[in-house]
């Protein structure tokens, strides 16, 4: 590809289309068939609300023990981000199914920046988790949840969700380009459901005891479910954000970079 | 398909027995030979189970739970663990016989002298076998990790019987789906189904800190009175209650579920 003149063009950006209109132009094109083939999404939107349901119906007690109101403040947070992630990584469904019907390697073909191949599926994906994450929420107010940050709560939660959202495409992204099968996908779901789990997901740290208390401690997850939580337990503050701000920007540019480096193996 | 048992009279029993056999054999085979598919149903329950040890300790610190459910969360989690093994490898195995169909092995088998019940048996034979392996080996890693059996090796023993019952009754089922749509994907499809009503239920925690319409779900889910004579092999002296909900429960479904299965079988025989 590098001594090809389409290749120089590509590199010194002549001829290159505009990366905000092919991104746009990409994400529409995930939208619809999110349209056209709702069974591959409807599960990412009806499991994050029956877990919901699930987890405050069964462990409640356990979370209203240690002084929560209600157990929707403490899993609705957990479900929307749960949401989100399984959303985005509906994404990297998308980019098999063109690697397999040659469709992704005529885009590549296209006198495109590589980085616009990897942003556009992020785009795609915080457009994708924004639909669970509200159907979350909505039936969190629904169940009486509460709310004593305001509207920072709702902002709090929207920033984890959306940055797990991303973290978890790229991560797929960067997997499918390496595997380039359904494996990727799975394994990125996997990956995602022993994070948030070996968290806080379930209880606080000071209700966990031995190893999972030494994991949560440490997983990056912890912190990210604090920024999302803490409008629905308390007020916003600086000290209860700063820590899943940060997890969130140090996880994005990783898995990025991941992804980056996935799209350039795939061109090797 | 040259072993000389299937070359017997298809109706005695002897050959039926022989058949089935066979058929077990390499249900259980191909059950080790693919453990991509079988280690989910070890990993998951052992990793929920380790979780909810981890998360919900403090609940034994409420005398109500120490005197009538379990000493510690560890010992509440081991059915529950069981429970959800041996659902999730009673649907892969079922899976396996929609594949079967799928590719063709079953037309072959039928079209050999073969037992048309021991096709079912053999499958439903080997998930047993395939149960009681795997609930053996959650148990070994449960008293490992500190879990104690108050009823003694016999409440071992029920909750490995059980888990074979349980393993029976839900493999019936899920091959009579198999058989009659024929498609390993609606077999897998119920999946989703089974785990919505393992939450409804006390597998992963106790009916008695349950409110509202959940708990109310949960007393006429009938997992949760499976589950809780499986608990009650693990946490109680042995008494009758507990076998008759570990027991006498899942093989009233597994009667049924045969049935079903067989139906299933003879419809399919039929259409072809």
């Amino acid at each position: 590809m590098s001594s090809s003149p389409v290749s120089s063009s590509l590199e010194t950006g002549l001829h290159a289309a505009r990366p905000m209109d092919v991104i746009k132009v990409l994400v529409q094109r995930s939208m619809m068939r999110v349209r056209r083939m709702p069974s591959a999404f409807i599960p990412s939107l009806i499991m994050p609300v029956f877990q919901l349901i699930a987890f405050s119906g069964a462990f409640g007690f356990a979370v209203t023990s240690l002084g929560i109101k209600n157990a929707l403040d403490w899993y609705v947070p957990l479900n929307a981000i749960q949401g989100a992630s399984f959303g985005a990584v509906g994404v990297s469904f998308g980019l098999i199914n063109d690697m397999q019907t040659g469709f992704f390697d005529r885009i590549l073909l296209a006198p495109t920046r590589r980085w616009v191949m990897v942003a556009a599926p992020l785009a795609a994906a915080i457009v994708r988790c924004i639909v669970p994450v509200a159907f979350v929420i909505v039936v969190g107010f629904l169940g009486g949840m509460n709310t004593p940050g305001g509207l920072l709560a709702l902002v709090c939660l929207a920033i984890s969700a959306i940055g797990i959202g991303l973290v978890s495409c790229a991560f797929a992204l960067g997997l499918t380009f390496r595997l380039q099968n359904l494996g990727a996908a799975t394994l990125t779901q996997f990956g995602i459901f022993f994070t948030i789990f070996l968290s806080t997901s379930q209880v606080p740290i000071s209700a966990m005891t031995g190893w999972l208390r030494s994991v949560a401690r440490i997983n990056p997850m912890t912190n990210i479910l604090r920024l999302a939580r803490q409008g629905f337990l308390g007020d916003v503050t600086w000290e209860g954000s700063w820590g899943g701000l940060l997890a969130i920007a140090v996880l994005v540019l990783l898995s990025s970079w991941y992804a980056m480096t996935g799209i350039k193996k795939f061109d090797q | 398909m040259t072993d000389p048992h299937l070359m017997k009279s298809p109706r005695s029993l002897r050959s039926l027995f022989q058949h089935s056999f066979v058929l077990t054999k390499r249900s259980v085979l191909g059950r080790l030979r693919q453990p991509a598919i079988i280690a989910p149903s070890f990993i998951f329950p052992l990793f929920f189970a380790a979780l909810g040890s981890a998360s919900f300790h403090k609940l034994a610190e409420d005398p109500y739970f120490t005197k009538n459910i379990a000493t510690s969360f560890l010992n509440y989690a081991i059915a529950g663990a069981v429970l959800q093994g041996v659902l999730f490898a009673s649907t892969s195995a079922a899976a396996d016989l929609a594949i079967d169909i799928e590719q063709g092995f079953f037309e072959r088998l039928l079209a050999s002298p073969i037992s048309r019940t021991s096709i079912v048996l053999g499958r439903l034979a080997g998930s047993m076998v395939v149960a009681i392996f795997q609930v053996t080996i959650f148990l070994m890693i449960f008293i490992g990790a500190g879990a104690r059996i108050k009823s003694g090796p016999l409440g071992f023993l029920g909750l490995v019987i059980g888990g074979a019952l349980l393993s029976l009754a839900m493999s019936a089922m899920m091959a009579g789906l198999a058989i009659k749509s024929g498609s390993s994907e609606v077999v897998q499809s119920t999946f989703p189904l089974l785990f919505v009503l393992m939450f409804l239920s006390s597998a992963f925690f106790p009916r008695h800190y349950m409110s509202g319409w959940y708990r109310t779900v949960a007393d006429w889910n009938p997992i949760s009175h499976i589950v809780e004579g499986f608990q009650g092999f693990i946490n109680q002296e042995l008494d009758f209650s507990q076998f008759a909900k570990a027991w006498l429960l899942p093989l009233a479904v597994a009667i049924v579920s045969i049935f079903f299965a067989l139906r299933s079988l003879s419809k399919r025989l039929a259409a072809s």
